[in-house]
C-alpha cells in the first residue's frame, strides 16, 4: 500500500468527510419539511384531483351533455350518468350523476373522454373521510367541488 | 435544618466519605432523577439533532418545537398494553429489564459531578463502574433468552459476543489513564475522585499526557465505549433493518421503557468514565493558561450564560413563532420556559451557588459533547457487520490498546530507566 | 395431485407442521437438526422491501439457504388487462413498480404502438425519454436511499428523497400526478410540455451533480460501507446470463449490456451516453454503476432538453385502439432492468392476453444464489442492492 491511501486510513478522513456533509446540513434553513396543515404544498395546474363538474358561468346550468363518454372511458366504471331528453329544450339533461371516489385512481382518463369539459379534476387533493359513506359522490356535490377544511385541533 | 445544610453544603467531601447516610440518600435521589431527566432530554434532543442532520424538523408539535414530545411518549409508554408473549419465560423476561436498569444507574454511585459531588469515594471507584456496567449485558442476555423468539435470541447473542470484547479494549485503555495518575509520580489511585485530582495535580488533562500516547488511549476508548453502548456504527444488537429491534423486539410498554432509559443512561455513564478518565472530570478549561482570580470568576459565570443564552433562544422563537390561534399555547409554553431558565440562570449567578454549581456545570458540558458525537456517529455511519465488528475489536483495538499501554508503561519509566543505563554505563 | 396418483394420501392434522415443503437443499434429512435455525424474515420486516417473505436457514447467523415467498402484493394486474381496453389498462401498469412508473407506462404504450404500427413522433420521444431518465434518476434515489438505510446509514435517504422531490414537481407540472403518473398514451403524449419544462429540467440537472457527489462522500470511501458491499453477493457473469438477470446487477457483473443500446427504442440512438459496468458483480460494484447511470442519465436528459423538436406529439391513433391480429414482445431498459410486455391481440378492443416480465421478480431469482454462505446482515444489503418493488414482483 502506498503512503498516501495509508495516511488516510489512519487519520478516518474517508469517515471525517461523511461527518462534515452531516454536520453542515444541520443549519435550520436546510430543513425541507412542510408542516402540512399549518404549510399548503403547492399545487400545480394539471393536478388530478377532486373531480368537478362545471357548469355554464353565465345560466348555471350543467355543461354536461349526457353522452355517457366518460363512464365508457373510465376503466374502473365507477361513473354512472343517466339522462334524459327534455322534451321543450330537446336537450338531454342529467337525471342523476355518480361518481365513486372510493374505487378512482385519478387517472384522468374521463376528464380526457369529456367532449364540454364538463367534467375536469381539480387541484383540490383534501378527500379523505373517516367513513365510506360519503364517497359516491352526486352531481350537487361535484357541482359544488370541495368545501374546504380548516385544521382544527 | 438550615444550618445542617450550610454545614454540609461547606464541607469538602463527599457524602460517602463523611459517613452521612442522610445526605448519601439524597445525592442518590438527586442522581438518579436527573439522570431521568438527561434521558428524556437527550430523547428530545437526538431526535432534535438527527432531524437537522437529516434535513428535517424532528417533533414539532407536542408543545413548542415538541418539547413535551418526549413527556407524551413516556406517558404513552405507561399507558400502554404490557404484552408477555404467552411462551415467554415469565420470571426471567419479567427481571431483564429490571437488571439492566439497575446496573446502569448504579455506576452513577462513584461518578465525581465535583469534588463533593458524588455519593462517595470508593478507592477501586473505576472498577466498580466497569464491573457494574458489564453486568448489564446479563440482563440482555436474559431479555433475549427469555422473549422465546429468533430474533431477540440472535440480538442477545450478538450483543453479550460484542460487549465482552470490547471490554477488554477498553479495560487497556483505562489502564493507561490508571498508569498515568502513577507514573513519575509515584502515587496511583484507582478512586474516580482521586484520577481528576491526580490530572489536576500534574496540571494536565490525561488527553494530552505523554502525546500522543493519552490520546491514543483515549480514542480507543471512545470507540470502545461506542461499541460497548450498543449504539451506531456498532449498533448490531438492536440493527432495526436485519433484526428488527434487536433483544428488546417482544417488549412492550414500560419494560420497553426500562431498555430505553437503561440505554441512555449506560451512555451517559461511559461518558462520564471518558470524561474523569482523560478530560479532567469537573476541572474547567485552560486552568493553566488562563489562571488568576478574574479568570475564575469569568469561567464560573458560564453556567449562568449558557443558561442565558438558551433562555434567549427560547424568547426568539417565541417571537417567530406563526402567529395563529392554534400555535398560542405553544407560543405562551415557550416564553414560560424561556423565563425560566433565565431565573435559573439568575440564580446560577450568586455567589455561593456559582461555585459550586460550575463543577457540575463543566462535567456536563464534557459528557454532553460526548453525547452529541453518539448522535452525529449515528447521523452518518453505516453499520458494521457482526464478523468486522469482531475484526475491529480484536484486530484493530486490542493491538493498539496494548501497544499503548506499553509505550506509557515505558514512557512512564523513562527516567528510571535512563537512570539505570548511565548508573550501568561506566 | 388426483387421489389415484402414486404417493397421494389425505392431509393430517401433523401436515400443518410440516416443514420439508420449503425444500431447501437438504430436503433428505430432516429440516431442522439441533445447529440449524430457520428465521422467518418477513412479510413484515422492516428491509424487506415491502411484503417480500424470505424464510432463511440459519446455522448461528451463517445463510444456509433461502426460499422466498412472494404474493403478498398480487393484484392480478395482468388478468386486468384481459378485461380492458388497451387505452384503459394503460393506468394500470403504473401500478407495477409504483417507483418507476414512467418506465411502466412507456413499455406498455410502446408494445401498443409496435403493435398498431404506428410510432410517436420525433417531439413526443424526446419527451418520453426525458421523463423516462428523469423516473430513472428518481428510481435509483429511492434504491440508494432504501439500500443505505438497510445497511444502517439513516441520513442518505432523506437527501435522496429531496432530490427527488424535484422530479416529482416535474412530474406533477407535466401530467399531474407525482407517483403514479399515467403520462403517456398509446401513440404519443397527451400533455404537452409546461412552460419551462426545459428550464425546469436544466435546473434540475445542475442542482443534482452536486447532490450526488455528496451522496458518494456519504458512502463511497466510507469505510464501514465499502466493507458492508465490497465482495458482499457476488454474481458472476455466467450465472447472470443463466438466471436471466439484466439491468445493473447484469452490467455491474462486467456485462455491456443495455436495450438502450442494444435495441434502441425512442429516440435513444440520438444520444451518447456511456453503459457503465463493474469487475467484480458485487454489491459495491452494483452501487457505483447505479451511481454513475444516474450521472449518465443526467447526460442524456441535457441532450434531450438541448435538442427538443417542435412538431406534433401525438401519433395518428384511432379513437377506438383494435389491433390486427398477432402478438408481440417489447422490452425496455427499466431502471431496474429489462422491462417486457407479451401482448397478444385477437383483434377486438381488449388483448386477448398481456404477460408482463418484470424485471425484478426475475433479479430476485438471483437472491439464493447470491446469499448462500454469507451473513444474516449480508441478506439485507443484497436484498437492498437487488432493488426489487414488490408491486413489480407479484404484479
Ligand atoms: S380518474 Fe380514472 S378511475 Fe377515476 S373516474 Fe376518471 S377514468 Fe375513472
Ligand atoms: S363525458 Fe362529459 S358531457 Fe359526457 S356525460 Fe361525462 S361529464 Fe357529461
Amino acid at each position: 500500500m502506498s503512503l498516501k491511501p495509508l495516511l488516510r486510513k489512519l487519520f478516518l478522513v474517508d469517515l471525517i468527510k461523511g461527518l462534515k456533509v452531516t454536520f453542515n446540513y444541520q443549519a435550520p434553513s436546510e430543513a425541507i419539511t412542510e408542516q402540512y396543515p399549518l404549510e399548503r404544498p403547492v399545487i400545480f395546474e394539471r393536478f388530478r384531483g377532486q373531480p368537478r363538474l362545471n357548469s355554464n358561468p353565465d345560466t348555471g346550468e350543467s355543461l354536461c351533455i349526457v353522452c355517457n363518454l366518460c363512464a365508457l372511458a373510465c376503466p374502473e366504471q365507477l361513473i354512472v350518468v343517466k339522462g334524459e331528453r327534455n322534451p321543450t329544450t330537446k336537450r338531454k339533461e342529467v337525471v342523476s350523476w355518480t361518481y365513486d371516489l372510493s374505487r378512482c385512481m385519478f387517472c384522468g382518463l374521463c376528464a380526457e373522454a369529456c367532449s364540454t369539459d364538463a367534467l375536469e379534476l381539480t387541484q383540490d387533493y383534501e378527500m379523505a373521510l373517516y367513513t365510506r359513506e360519503g364517497m359516491v359522490l352526486d352531481q350537487a356535490a361535484l357541482e359544488r367541488g370541495q368545501e374546504p377544511k380548516r385544521y382544527e385541533k | 435544618m438550615f444550618d445542617a445544610i450550610t454545614k454540609y453544603l461547606s464541607s469538602a467531601t463527599t457524602p460517602g466519605e463523611a459517613g452521612s447516610i442522610f445526605w448519601a440518600t439524597i445525592y442518590i435521589l438527586i442522581i438518579t432523577a436527573g439522570i431521568s431527566l438527561s434521558v428524556i432530554a437527550m430523547n428530545w434532543l437526538e431526535r432534535k439533532i438527527l432531524a437537522h442532520m437529516q434535513i428535517r424538523l424532528g417533533p414539532m408539535r407536542v408543545g413548542p418545537h415538541g418539547l413535551l414530545q418526549p413527556f407524551a411518549d413516556a406517558l404513552k409508554l405507561l399507558i400502554k398494553e404490557d404484552i408477555i408473549p404467552a411462551e415467554a419465560d415469565k420470571l426471567v423476561f419479567w427481571s431483564a429489564p429490571v437488571v439492566v436498569t439497575m446496573t446502569a444507574f448504579t455506576t452513577f454511585l462513584v461518578v465525581p459531578f465535583g469534588r463533593t459531588h458524588a455519593v462517595t469515594d470508593m478507592n477501586i471507584g473505576i472498577l466498580f463502574m466497569l464491573g457494574v456496567s458489564s453486568l448489564g449485558v446479563l440482563g440482555i442476555i436474559m431479555a433475549g433468552w427469555s422473549s422465546n423468539s429468533h430474533y431477540p435470541l440472535m440480538g442477545s447473542l450478538r450483543s453479550s459476543a460484542q460487549m465482552v470484547s470490547y471490554e477488554i479494549a477498553m479495560g487497556l485503555a483505562i489502564i493507561c489513564a490508571v498508569l498515568m495518575t502513577s507514573l513519575q509520580t509515584g502515587t496511583g489511585t484507582l478512586s474516580m475522585i482521586g484520577i481528576v485530582e491526580a490530572q489536576a495535580s500534574q496540571h494536565t488533562w490525561f488527553i494530552f499526557k505523554f502525546f500522543p500516547l493519552g490520546f491514543l488511549a483515549f480514542g480507543v476508548f471512545a470507540i470502545a465505549m461506542v461499541a460497548e453502548t450498543n449504539r451506531a456504527p456498532f449498533d448490531l444488537p438492536e440493527a432495526e433493518s436485519e433484526l428488527v429491534a434487536g433483544f428488546h423486539t417482544e417488549y412492550s410498554g414500560f419494560r420497553w421503557s426500562l431498555f430505553f432509559l437503561a440505554e441512555y443512561a449506560a451512555m451517559l455513564a461511559v461518558s462520564s468514565i471518558a470524561v474523569t478518565l482523560w478530560l479532567g472530570g469537573w476541572m474547567r478549561p485552560f486552568p493553566n493558561w488562563l489562571s488568576g482570580s478574574i479568570w475564575n470568576l469569568a469561567f464560573s459565570l458560564f453556567p449562568a450564560l449558557t443558561l442565558f443564552v438558551l433562555a434567549g433562544l427560547c424568547l426568539l422563537g417565541t417571537a417567530r413563532m406563526p402567529k395563529i390561534p392554534q400555535m398560542k399555547i405553544q407560543t405562551v409554553g415557550l416564553g414560560i420556559f424561556g423565563l425560566l431558565l433565565g431565573f435559573i440562570g439568575l440564580v446560577l449567578i450568586i455567589p455561593g451557588v456559582r461555585e459550586r454549581v460550575q463543577d457540575i456545570y463543566w462535567f456536563v458540558v464534557k459528557v454532553a459533547f460526548f453525547m452529541y458525537m453518539y448522535i452525529w456517529y449515528r447521523g452518518t455511519f453505516p453499520r458494521y457487520r457482526f464478523d468486522q465488528l469482531m475484526k475491529v475489536g480484536w484486530k484493530v483495538l486490542l493491538p493498539t490498546g496494548l501497544a499503548v499501554l506499553i509505550a506509557t508503561a515505558l514512557w512512564g519509566l523513562l527516567p528510571q530507566i535512563s537512570s539505570a543505563i548511565v548508573g550501568v554505563l561506566p | 395431485m388426483g387421489e389415484n396418483q402414486p404417493g397421494y394420501r389425505e392431509w393430517t392434522m401433523s401436515d400443518s407442521t410440516r416443514t420439508d415443503y420449503l425444500d431447501l437443499d437438504t430436503k433428505d434429512e430432516t429440516f431442522l437438526d439441533a445447529t440449524e435455525l430457520v428465521l422467518n424474515m418477513g412479510p413484515q420486516h422492516p428491509s424487506t422491501h415491502g411484503v417480500l417473505r424470505v424464510i432463511l436457514k440459519l446455522d448461528g447467523e451463517k445463510v444456509l439457504g433461502t426460499e422466498c415467498v412472494i404474493g403478498y402484493l398480487h393484484r392480478g394486474v395482468e388478468k386486468i388487462g384481459e378485461n380492458r381496453t388497451y387505452a384503459m389498462f394503460n393506468p394500470y401498469v403504473d401500478r407495477m413498480d409504483y417507483v418507476a412508473s414512467v418506465s411502466n407506462g412507456l413499455g406498455y404504450c410502446e408494445a401498443v404502438e409496435k403493435l398498431l404500427n404506428v410510432e410517436a413522433p420525433p417531439r413526443a420521444q424526446y419527451i418520453r425519454v426525458i421523463l423516462t431518465e428523469l423516473c430513472r434518476i428518481a428510481s435509483h434515489q429511492v434504491w440508494l436511499g432504501t439500500h443505505a438505510l438497510d445497511i444502517g446509514a439513516l441520513t442518505p435517504l432523506f437527501y435522496c428523497f429531496r432530490d427527488r422531490e424535484e422530479i416529482l414537481k416535474i412530474f406533477e407540472k407535466y401530467c399531474g400526478a407525482r407517483l403514479t403518473t399515467h403520462a403517456f398514451r398509446i401513440g404519443g403524449c397527451i400533455y404537452e410540455a409546461y412552460d419551462g419544462f426545459e428550464q425546469d429540467c436544466q435546473k434540475f440537472c445542475d442542482a443534482f451533480l452536486p447532490k450526488l457527489d455528496e451522496y458518494e462522500e456519504l458512502l463511497t470511501t466510507n469505510r464501514i460501507w465499502v466493507r458492508r458491499t465490497k465482495g458482499v453477493g457476488i454474481l458472476n457473469p455466467e450465472d447472470c446470463i443463466a438466471l436471466g438477470v439484466t439491468g445493473p446487477v447484469l452490467r455491474a457483473a462486467g456485462v455491456k449490456w443495455d436495450l438502450r443500446r442494444a435495441q434502441p427504442y425512442e429516440a435513444y440512438k440520438d444520444f451518447d451516453f456511456e453503459i457503465p459496468t463493474g469487475l467484480n458483480g458485487d454489491t459495491y460494484d452494483r452501487y457505483l454503476v447505479r451511481i454513475e447511470e444516474m450521472r449518465q442519465s443526467v447526460r442524456i436528459i441535457r441532450q434531450a432538453v438541448e435538442g427538443l423538436p417542435q412538431g406534433p406529439i401525438m401519433a395518428k391513433v384511432p379513437k377506438v385502439i383494435k389491433p390486427p391480429v398477432g402478438e408481440i414482445y417489447h422490452s425496455i431498459e427499466a431502471p431496474k432492468g429489462e422491462l417486457g410486455y407479451f401482448i397478444v391481440s385477437d383483434g377486438s378492443t381488449q388483448p386477448y392476453r398481456v404477460r408482463v416480465r418484470p424485471p425484478s421478480f426475475v433479479n430476485l431469482q438471483a437472491l439464493d444464489k447470491m446469499v448462500r454462505g454469507l451473513l444474516v446482515a449480508d441478506v439485507v444489503a443484497v436484498i437492498g442492492t437487488l432493488d426489487i418493488v414488490l408491486g413489480e414482483v407479484d404484479r
